[in-house]
């Protein structure tokens, strides 16, 4: 194998790797964005991920340089970011000089900057587009059909990984809700046991009786419930309805 | 396949627990399926069932505090039994024997893992003692991930605070003990826990319902000490 292709091989093994451990999506990132660099020429690479309105955000970059930053910024709404976002579709623009119409604010500010072209991959699975892939280059010229195609992949490794951690931060959250709720709705079937013994009522009665305690005191009423359950609230402080 | 028509159910909300069992049923190819809801080790309601056996099953988990869903929810992987009438090792001692005495030859459990802590467990049942097959493991541990999947789906629209009403009826059932646990806690001045295992004593010695003996002690017909 070829220098290039045992870092090719490397970095999906890295990825991969960290796709199942401890889960880290800037590191995450900004390894992609080193990487890319180092597999694809003298350049910058930075990966831009779209907000709930579309705006594209700065997620990691291959360098803390301020004028990269600013660069891959300013593709809020307009470049090559937004543009592989929108489109899905890679975005390759050979020379930046015959971009200028094009992207009016980010062009003039990469030339600026002593970048000759931008390629942006976008990052999707499926019908799902999440952001993309800014590759930046000194030297204009399109980058060769092949490391288009392993930036892709690049891209698409990166993509299921975010959304695989999105996936899993939500079950997490939901399952907290379910566990809350479900542990809720037995102390209260506890809390209605003891009202009910306390007061000498029916379930009913003894519901009634902390409902009406947590309306009055704004508690929830799982834990009005929990204060009974737990003897720090005894029923005769709970009036009538 | 019917792990994808399970899964085009589950993005339109139609799942419900017994027809989720019935599919383990077909799918794995065996006597009985059901899932159990659980939090901190405890049986908290059942989600579904294929059959009045896997019912007897659930039952007798809930009211001894053991048995296969217990040990996989507990332990995060599957646990298998696949001889509960003469097994190697007599993990548990109240639940085998009325367990074959239901009709259960081999029992074996899997956690329903989304996140941490599991949801519950799903338990599966061979009327005859008998191992799954390595194809029907890997089966059900996915249809554990999809019925997983498809009860936090109902979740996701529940009310903040709230169960989803599928998942909230499949613990009315239950709710007579957890009223019960807490009249005896008081009545005995113990904690709710305490009063559970007293409950659950009685119901096993006296060979008892424990939903009626639940019912025994808030009508005031049964004072336990």
């Amino acid at each position: 194998m070829t220098q290039r292709e045992t870092l090719l091989t490397e970095t999906f093994v890295t990825l991969a790797d960290t796709m199942v451990s401890d889960f880290d999506v800037v590191e995450f990132l900004s390894l992609l964005s080193s990487r890319c660099v180092d597999l694809f020429g003298a350049g910058e690479a930075g990966l831009m991920l779209a907000d709930a309105s579309g705006h594209m955000h700065l997620a990691a970059s291959s360098s803390h340089q301020m004028q990269l930053l600013e660069l891959l910024e300013i593709q809020h709404d307009e470049g090559p970011c937004p543009d592989a976002y929108r489109t899905g579709r890679p975005v390759l623009c050979d020379d930046l000089r015959n971009a200028t119409e094009r992207w009016p604010t980010f062009a003039p500010a990469a030339l600026t900057a002593g970048f000759r072209s931008a390629h942006a991959l976008p990052m999707r699975l499926r019908d799902d587009v999440i952001g993309s892939l800014n590759l930046i280059r000194t030297a204009p010229g399109r980058l060769p059909v092949d490391d288009v195609a392993v930036a892709q992949a690049l891209a698409d490794v990166a993509t299921i990984g975010i959304l695989h951690h999105r996936a899993a931060k939500e079950s997490e959250l939901l399952t907290e809700q379910l566990q809350y709720a479900l542990t809720s709705r037995v102390i209260i079937e506890q809390a209605k046991g003891v009202v009910a013994h306390q007061l000498n009522l029916d379930m009913d009665g003894a519901f009634n009786r902390l409902r009406r305690y947590s309306r009055d005191h704004n508690q929830r009423l799982v834990d009005t419930a929990q204060s009974v359950v737990d003897r720090s609230l005894y029923a005769t402080a709970l009036k009538a309805e | 396949m019917l792990i994808s028509d399970l899964e085009s159910d589950r993005r339109a909300g139609r799942s419900s627990g017994n027809r989720l069992c019935e599919t383990c049923v077909e799918v794995l190819d065996v006597s009985g399926a059901g899932i159990m809801l659980m939090t901190d080790g405890e049986h908290r309601g059942t989600f579904g069932v294929s059959n009045a056996t896997i019912s007897v099953v659930e039952e007798l988990q809930f009211t001894l505090g053991e048995g296969p869903c217990i040990d996989a929810f507990n332990t995060k992987q599957p646990v298998f039994e696949p001889n509960l009438v003469e097994p190697n090792v007599n993990r548990w001692p109240a639940f085998s024997g009325p367990a074959v005495a239901a009709g259960v030859g081999a029992v074996f459990g899997f956690p329903l893992i989304s996140a941490t802590p599991p949801l519950g467990a799903l338990d599966i049942y061979l009327h005859q003692p008998g191992v799954l097959d390595a194809d029907q493991v890997t089966d059900a541990i996915a249809l554990a991930a999809v019925i997983a999947t498809s009860v936090l789906a109902l979740q996701a629209d529940a009310l903040p605070g709230m169960l989803a009403p599928e998942i909230d009826s499949s613990l009315d059932h239950r709710a007579v003990v957890h009223q019960a646990s807490g009249m005896v806690s008081a009545q005995l001045d113990i904690g709710v826990g305490s009063a559970l295992a007293r409950i659950r004593a009685h119901a096993y010695t006296e060979s008892r319902a424990i939903n009626d003996v639940a019912r025994e002690i808030l009508n005031r017909q049964l004072l336990l000490h």
